[in-house]
């Protein structure tokens, strides 16, 4: 997927930190640093650029394991993760909605939580062929 | 180098033996070790110009296939296509428990320093690793009990217990 | 119970030193994760969504008080303060830092507890029997055929990089309630024509994309051969299983493709060739690891109990007296299980405090004794029929009295979506929904026996091929649906379940699960389960009752 030309998706990189095993996401705030908020997290607008930054990040001191790419959603005007998984990376457990990072709040963790109950929310049963 | 783990003793040697191609001319009489192929081809011939011969298995290759000619066989190398494939321990245990061989067990391919434990108690003597001897003596040495018996011959929990009481 | 000695408590312990170099190498950085992963499974830690997951063993599902304890403090001081019991019968802990696992296990190491094998393809912790030692139905306590089995497969040199997991249960009754259909070897224990004990060996059953139901390789195996044949299972499994497809390697795929009885002759055939003297138990040692499980002496109680039944005119506690408390083998004792499924609780959670708390019941009333069930429950065997009230209490205290076992709300969950890397859907949410639609006792105890099963994906930790009702968490373009089963069983009946229909959608699971129980409520028979009305009058009906407001799309 490249992303370049479309304005409502972006890719963010994300991986677990070694030691400590938390979510962490490649930083904005300078290259190769990596933060667990995923507010601070870098937006890059094409896969390329995020995998090139990923490859300078290897550099740092601070080990991460299983690095990939993420792809994002803007429909709601804040950048969110497009999978469920990845929002529940992002935020913690949907069951415990004390643990993990979204139990600090603010505007960016709400609108993951509202991403979350989106795709959540459906009308009556609905149903998928089987294979 | 060569990983050697014989009487309890781990050093590290000069492997004597050279592994010889599918293709390559034989040469003067020296240790080697020849793939399964060559060895159903050649083993006679060389044997007979007193070499000292070598057969590598892959991981699928059965020992059973071998047991004709294992008393003269001075190494018989089982490989690791990779350190989780698993076949090779129980191919070790059968050369030394089912037939006895007393020769070389030798570990090749992806021979990994956390597997040293379970290499030599299913019977490996030899290693060909990038592991220090140091780190192999650790690593061999890390249990002081063991729960079963295998083909390295050291007493189990059960045994002692029995043995104590 | 079992009480380690000087020897295992050695093993134990330099396992820990080991996995500390282990965890050291990696740190620094001269273990690579593709080398290190297979060595952190072997020690129980999976890396998964949020962080680390220690898996701690609790051998065949038997904890003292002070193990209990031990975990509790793990819970509180390493993670953040809970843990959630398997369907493995083991304990995990989903916060866990990698820094901190040496140290987690050196602590669990001073309380005889570990994390061996919890992972990784080698032979995992042997399952059994919840009600071991006190169900008066059994022919011999299988803990001790468990602690033989953990043992010998303990740091087994030879059978610890098998193509795929492997996973053994063991039971000594016919009744069932250690799903050996399902594992890839199951033990019957029983008594032969000279009432010698003898096992019946089941092998290939198991979950996962190709469910199969374990079928019968060898009858009538003395018991004291016990472990040169699994050896020699095993022997044919590590040299013949498949290595080219992860999703083929299970012994039930070699099973099936070599056919039963091509299997079994190879299996037998190297049990011929094997050394029995060097590998199966000696008569010594086995009377040691019996002796160990002798049933501390219970108080004779009489057949009745006063306070027990004087008890039961309360309402709530007769609740829990039919539906948590089952006979003992002892007169005037009871087996008490322990529901860690509350109403929107997490189907097999358990707070720090809870743990302590439970440690303390079982200390006055179960001999220090709890056990681990494979629903997720937790049980005290040896509860006195004149203490079940007060137990009662001491449970109603700490929010873990629901009298629902094996019930509707009685869920097994796998921590799905919200925990697990390998999920397509969550499965707690999915749990808590549907025992809400159960939470009036007196229409939940109408339904009567229901076991709703769900797993996040299709490695089924969840069991859900063996639920009443299973429940497959699917993704469909990245939303959550779920495929429902019907008819499945994990108990002597053993059964795979049939798909329903096509999958529902998230918000719809607990509506149709309420539909099946409804619709059992107007055609079963006096007498008749859910399950047993299923059978009689196969999905049409229940498929109706699923789908007949459903839109298509
Ligand atoms: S069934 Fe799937 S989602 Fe559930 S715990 Fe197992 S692997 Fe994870």
């Amino acid at each position: 997927m490249t992303s370049g030309v479309r304005t409502d998706r972006a890719t963010a990189v994300t991986a677990n930190a070694l030691g400590g095993g938390e979510v962490v996401f490649l930083a904005s705030s300078s290259p190769s640093a990596w933060t667990a908020r995923f507010e601070d997290a870098a937006i890059f607008d094409s896969d390329v650029a995020a995998e090139a930054a990923l490859s300078a990040a290897a550099a740092s001191d601070f080990k991460v394991v299983d690095a990939y790419l993420i792809a994002l959603d803007n429909s709601a005007g804040v950048w969110t993760p497009l999978s469920l998984r990845e929002r529940i990376r992002a935020l913690g457990p949907t069951t415990e909605p004390q643990l993990g990072p979204q139990a600090r709040g603010g505007r960016v963790v709400e609108a993951l939580q509202a991403a979350d109950s989106a795709a959540r929310s459906s009308g009556r049963i609905r149903l998928i062929r089987r294979r | 180098m060569l990983i050697l783990s014989e009487d309890g003793g781990v050093r590290a040697v000069e492997d004597r033996f050279t592994v010889l191609g599918d293709e390559e001319g034989a040469g003067r009489a020296r240790p080697v070790i020849l793939s399964r192929a060559r060895f159903e081809a050649d083993a006679e011939r060389l044997w007979s110009e007193g070499f000292e011969l070598g057969v590598r298995l892959a991981a699928d290759d059965k020992v059973e296939d071998l047991a004709y000619d294992l008393p003269r066989l001075a190494v018989v190398a089982l490989e690791f296509p990779k350190f989780r494939d698993g076949r090779a321990f129980t191919s070790a245990v059968l050369l030394r428990q089912r037939y006895g061989f007393l020769g070389e067990v030798r570990a090749v391919g992806d021979v990994l320093l956390d597997q040293a434990f379970a290499m030599v108690r299913c019977g490996f003597s030899a290693f060909e690793t990038r592991a220090s001897a140091a780190d192999w003596a650790r690593a061999i040495g890390r249990y002081a009990v063991v729960y079963q018996t295998s083909a390295d011959g050291r007493q189990p929990a059960f045994l002692a217990r029995a043995t104590k009481s | 119970m079992y009480a380690y000695d000087g020897l295992d408590r050695s093993l134990v312990r330099d396992r820990v030193d080991e996995f500390r170099d282990q965890v050291a190498r990696r740190l620094a950085g001269s273990l690579s994760e593709e080398q290190f992963k297979p060595l952190r499974l072997m020690n129980g830690l999976y890396l998964q969504l949020h962080g680390y997951m220690l898996r701690v063993a609790i051998p065949y599902g038997v904890l003292s008080s002070a193990k209990l304890r031990a975990l509790a403090h793990v819970a509180r001081r390493w993670d953040r303060g809970y843990g959630h019991f398997t369907t493995r019968q083991n304990l995990q802990f989903h916060w866990v830092k990698l820094s901190e696992t040496p140290d987690i296990l050196a602590y669990l190491a001073e309380h005889d507890l570990h994390a061996i094998q919890t992972s990784g393809n080698c032979i995992r912790n042997t399952t059994t029997d919840p009600f071991a030692g006190a169900a008066r139905d059994e022919a011999d306590d299988p803990r001790v055929w468990c602690e033989v089995i953990r043992q010998w497969s303990t740091l087994h040199p030879e059978f610890s990089y098998l193509p795929r997991k492997f996973k053994i249960a063991v039971t000594a009754s016919a009744k069932d309630r250690a799903a050996i259909k399902a594992h890839d070897i199951g033990l019957r224990l029983g008594r032969d024509a000279e009432g010698r004990l003898v096992f019946e060996v089941l092998v290939g059953g198991g979950l996962g994309r190709t469910p199969h139901i374990g079928a019968l390789v060898k009858k009538d195996l003395p018991a004291d051969r016990l472990l040169s044949f699994l050896t020699a299972i095993l022997r044919v499994y590590n040299r013949e299983g498949r290595r080219d497809n992860l999703y083929k390697a299970r012994i039930k795929i070699l099973v099936s493709e070599l056919g039963l009885a091509a299997f079994a002759e190879k299996v037998e055939q190297e049990w011929a060739a094997l050394d029995p003297t060097e590998i199966d138990i000696l008569g010594t040692e086995l009377a040691r690891i019996r002796g160990q499980f002798a049933l501390a002496k219970l108080d004779p109680r009489p057949a009745v109990s006063r306070g027990f039944e004087a008890a039961r005119t309360r309402e709530d506690f007769a609740r829990f007296a039919r539906n948590n408390i089952a006979p003992h083998k002892v007169q005037g004792y009871g087996i008490v299980t322990i529901s860690l499924k509350g109403i929107g609780d997490t189907p097999g959670d358990c707070t720090a405090d809870q743990m302590e708390a439970i440690a303390d019941l079982a200390e006055s009333y179960s001999q220090s004794e709890i056990r681990v069930t494979h629903a997720q429950n937790l049980v005290l065997p040896n509860v006195a029929l004149d203490d079940a009230l007060a137990l009662f209490e001491g449970l109603r205290a700490i929010g873990l009295a629901s009298a629902n076992i094996n019930l509707a709300s009685d869920i097994i969950a796998c921590p799905g979506l919200d925990y697990c890397a390998l999920a397509n859907a969550r499965a707690i949410p999915i749990a808590q929904a549907i025992a809400r639609r159960f939470e009036d006792p007196i229409f939940e105890e109408a339904v009567g026996e229901l076991q709703v099963k769900i797993s996040g994906c299709i490695n089924a930790c969840g069991h859900h091929h063996l639920g009443h009702i299973g429940i497959l968490g699917v993704d469909k373009k990245g939303e959550e649906y779920y495929q429902l089963t019907l008819g499945g069983s994990g108990a002597e009946d053993a059964a795979i379940g049939a798909v329903l229909g096509p999958a529902v959608a998230a918000g719809d699971v607990a509506d149709a699960v309420e539909a099946l129980a409804r619709r059992y409520l107007e055609v079963r028979q006096p007498e008749e389960r859910f399950l047993d009305t299923v059978r009689r009058l196969g999905p049409t009906p229940f498929k109706a009752a699923v789908y007949e407001h459903a839109d298509t799309v």
